[in-house]
């Protein structure tokens, strides 16, 4: 078991300093919007100008997990589907536009993926590991088995996230490169992961990453057989829509794209919401179902040990 | 456990595999002015071949953005030979940084004067999907993951490959990094004013910034329970890496650049190797002030008054960004494989802080059994590996 010791999300739910995500969800519409923390009490209000949304929402999570643990913190390793697109197209049409002379580099300085982590890096002064994963709709989960093997070559307290922001932008791109079914959302969801116990008891037994599968239920079944799980033993599904029998047959699913809306990193913030489910209740096992494209499915298992 | 290369290709500006070492040997640049209206300003390490042509002569099944071609090129040819067999469990890891930014650039200005937009001209821009691209083009489908960590992204899939494998994940890995040449990049480094409109003059007290340049390099990574499947020939082994974090600044590193020098300890560490075990460094080397001092103090504080060889291959090949650890890995295979030396191009004077002459002539015949290669990015991303006989 990987425990989690700290959580802290940003989402289109009231996920910030929340008591549990799980019991207060609310379905998003058109009409929601990404929640907006005091990011002043994390981040200069100077700082803060020049950060684009998934900066912001990935620093001041990361801020608040270290709050959380007061620890040293021994590998900071983020996923981004996308990575930082507002500074990206914000560069792209600066480059393309303006007078060639007067170009600022603060937008492709922040522009690559890394930012994220190197921003965490800076503001935490940390010397340690730092990894970015970027894998469409598996980045979150490709950064959990990072972390996992992290813990397993002896780090103690690692933090794992993901984040992915929204531009408008996207919005062209619908129905033909992204689905229409659901909003377009940003989300950033991070977490210190350790060995050691902690007071819930609530932590990451394992994650499976898989690639052009044609076969859902064959990888799920695989994966709960792996860990000696039959699915009547999981007590919730979080699932990204996904068509599946094995999952209809769990009388508990829940699609949590309702809750999230569609962006990428969507499964880190699905961890919490299974996280705050076990932490309210008596239930042992929540399975994470992203197969949010065809060509990547992400299984993530959260499980709270015996006490 | 130990891990093993079992295959190695790379193509940038000189050309692709060994065809490199004559440019070496002939101390000749692939470096060149663009040769359209927006490049022509620039200095530029680019491959010598379209989309189309790339495609054809090495007979690609798949397409996508030049970064997943050139990716296809070098995995490829790193892979040949190599068959997809049950009971191995086989990945890819490919490091990128500008993903399909050249086909996304493009469409994003037809969009920017006013035309209609055409989403599926955007599919590619994630680099993930030019991961994946490259992974179908292999036949690989257990594993794909992509690495970002602006230039020393493939360092980092070079180190995160050993990873899986030593945790029992994988048994045999495709990792390395391809970037193509964008005017997104062009116009960033611009924009810092670290691109010299000269050729780039490495570790030379004189040096003004980078020349950019694109390409691919990628090599195989082994467990010997999976050689013993494959029946692959170890070419030499994968001892060492370290990846830390810089925590001084976004885009500069250190003066004395901390980060690299616990990046290149903890590589020496993780072989169980000495300082003076090392017998070339293929530095990192971009030709930017701020990045060649902060090496050259890296490097004294690692090593001390006994500095092995060493040199930057950056003059020859341009800046290649995430593509550098791969193109540079295989550089480094070859040192150790062929005993050589490879040679600094432009360089005349040592930076007055630091003092240290690099490596100047291409030399034969020497007893290399460790290579130590660094990659430094934004964000004060720090890898180093270590490879040997």
């Amino acid at each position: 078991m990987y425990y989690i010791k700290a959580i802290s999300t940003i989402s289109f739910q009231d996920s910030f300093e929340c008591d549990n995500l799980y019991d207060s969800l609310k379905g998003i519409n058109s009409k929601s919007e990404l929640i907006k923390p005091n990011y002043k009490e994390f981040i200069s209000p100077l700082a803060l100008r020049r950060l684009s949304p998934i900066l912001r929402m990935g620093l001041t999570n990361s801020l608040d997990c270290q709050k959380q643990l007061d620890e040293e913190i021994d590998a900071v390793i983020v996923g981004t589907g996308l990575g930082c697109l507002k500074d990206t197209e914000k560069f792209l049409l600066n480059f393309n536009t303006a007078m060639s002379d007067l170009l600022s580099p603060t937008s492709f300085i922040q522009s690559t993926h890394n930012t994220i982590g190197g921003q965490i890096s800076l503001a935490m002064k940390n010397h340690g590991y730092n990894m970015t994963h970027t894998q469409n709709n598996v980045s979150f989960e490709l950064s959990l088995l990072d972390g996992m093997m992290c813990l397993k070559e002896g780090k103690s307290n690692v933090l794992i996230g993901a984040a992915d922001e929204f531009i408008p932008f996207l919005n062209e791109l619908q129905p033909e490169l992204i689905s229409d079914k659901y909003p377009l959302t940003s989300s950033s969801a991070f977490f210190i992961f350790s060995n050691d116990i902690v007071e819930s008891r609530i932590g990451i037994k394992n994650v499976h990453v898989s690639f052009d599968t044609e076969d859902i239920d064959g990888e799920i079944n695989n994966f709960l057989a792996q860990n000696k799980l039959n699915n009547s033993d999981i007590d919730l599904i979080l699932h990204s829509d996904v068509n599946s029998k094995l999952i209809e047959e769990n009388s508990n699913n829940l699609n949590y794209l309702e809750f999230t809306g569609i962006n990428f990193s969507a499964s880190a913030v699905a961890t919490h919401i299974a996280h705050d489910y076990l932490k309210g209740s008596n239930k042992k096992h929540v399975l994470i179902v992203n197969g949010m494209l065809k060509s990547g499915l992400g299984l993530i298992l959260i499980a709270k040990s015996e006490a | 456990m130990k891990i093993f290369v079992t295959g190695y290709g790379l193509i940038s500006a000189i050309g692709e595999g060994e065809e490199s070492l004559s440019a070496f040997k002939a101390m000749r640049t692939g470096i060149a002015n663009g040769d359209t209206e927006s490049t022509k300003a620039y200095k530029l390490g680019v491959v010598k071949m379209s989309n189309e042509e790339l495609r054809t002569k090495y007979a690609l099944h798949n397409s996508g953005s030049r970064t997943a071609i050139l990716g296809m090129v070098a995995a490829k040819k790193a892979f040949e030979g190599h068959k997809i067999i049950k009971g191995v469990k086989t990945g890819l890891i490919s490091g990128t940084s500008v993903g399909g930014m050249d086909l996304t650039e493009k469409e994003h200005k037809k969009y920017i004067d006013g035309q209609m937009i055409s989403p599926s001209a955007y599919a590619d821009h994630s680099s993930g999907v030019s991961s994946h691209g490259i992974a179908r083009e292999l036949g690989i489908s257990d594993f794909v993951n992509t690495i970002s960590t602006a230039c020393s992204s493939a360092n980092n899939a070079i180190m995160m490959g050993a990873r899986m494998i030593k945790n029992g994940i994988l048994d045999r890995v495709v990792v390395g990094g391809t970037d193509s040449l964008t005017l997104f990049t062009m116009n960033g480094f611009r924009s810092l004013m670290i691109n010299d409109s000269e050729w780039c003059r490495p570790f030379d007290n004189s040096r003004q910034g980078l020349n950019l340049g694109e390409g691919a390099g990628f090599i195989v990574l082994e467990s010997e329970k999976s050689i013993a499947k494959t029946n692959k020939d170890p070419i030499v082994e994968l001892k060492g890496w370290g990846s830390t974090s810089d925590a001084h600044h976004q885009t500069a590193s250190s003066e004395n650049g901390y980060g690299a020098q616990l990046a290149m300890k903890e590589a020496l560490g993780i072989a169980n190797l000495k300082p003076a075990d090392i017998d070339y460094i293929n530095a990192h080397g971009t030709a930017t002030p701020n990045n060649d001092l902060s090496e050259s103090h890296a490097i004294k504080a690692v090593f001390g008054s006994s500095i092995p060889a060493f040199s930057s291959t950056k003059a020859f090949t341009g800046h290649t960004l995430a593509a550098s650890g791969g193109i540079e890995v295989v550089f480094s295979i070859m040192a150790i494989k062929k005993g050589l030396l490879l040679p600094n191009l432009n360089f005349s004077t040592p930076i007055e802080e630091t003092k240290l002459t690099p490596q100047l002539t291409y030399e034969e015949g020497r007893k290399i059994n460790n290579v130590l290669s660094n990659s430094f990015g934004f964000g004060g991303n720090c890898s180093s590996i270590i490879l040997g006989k």
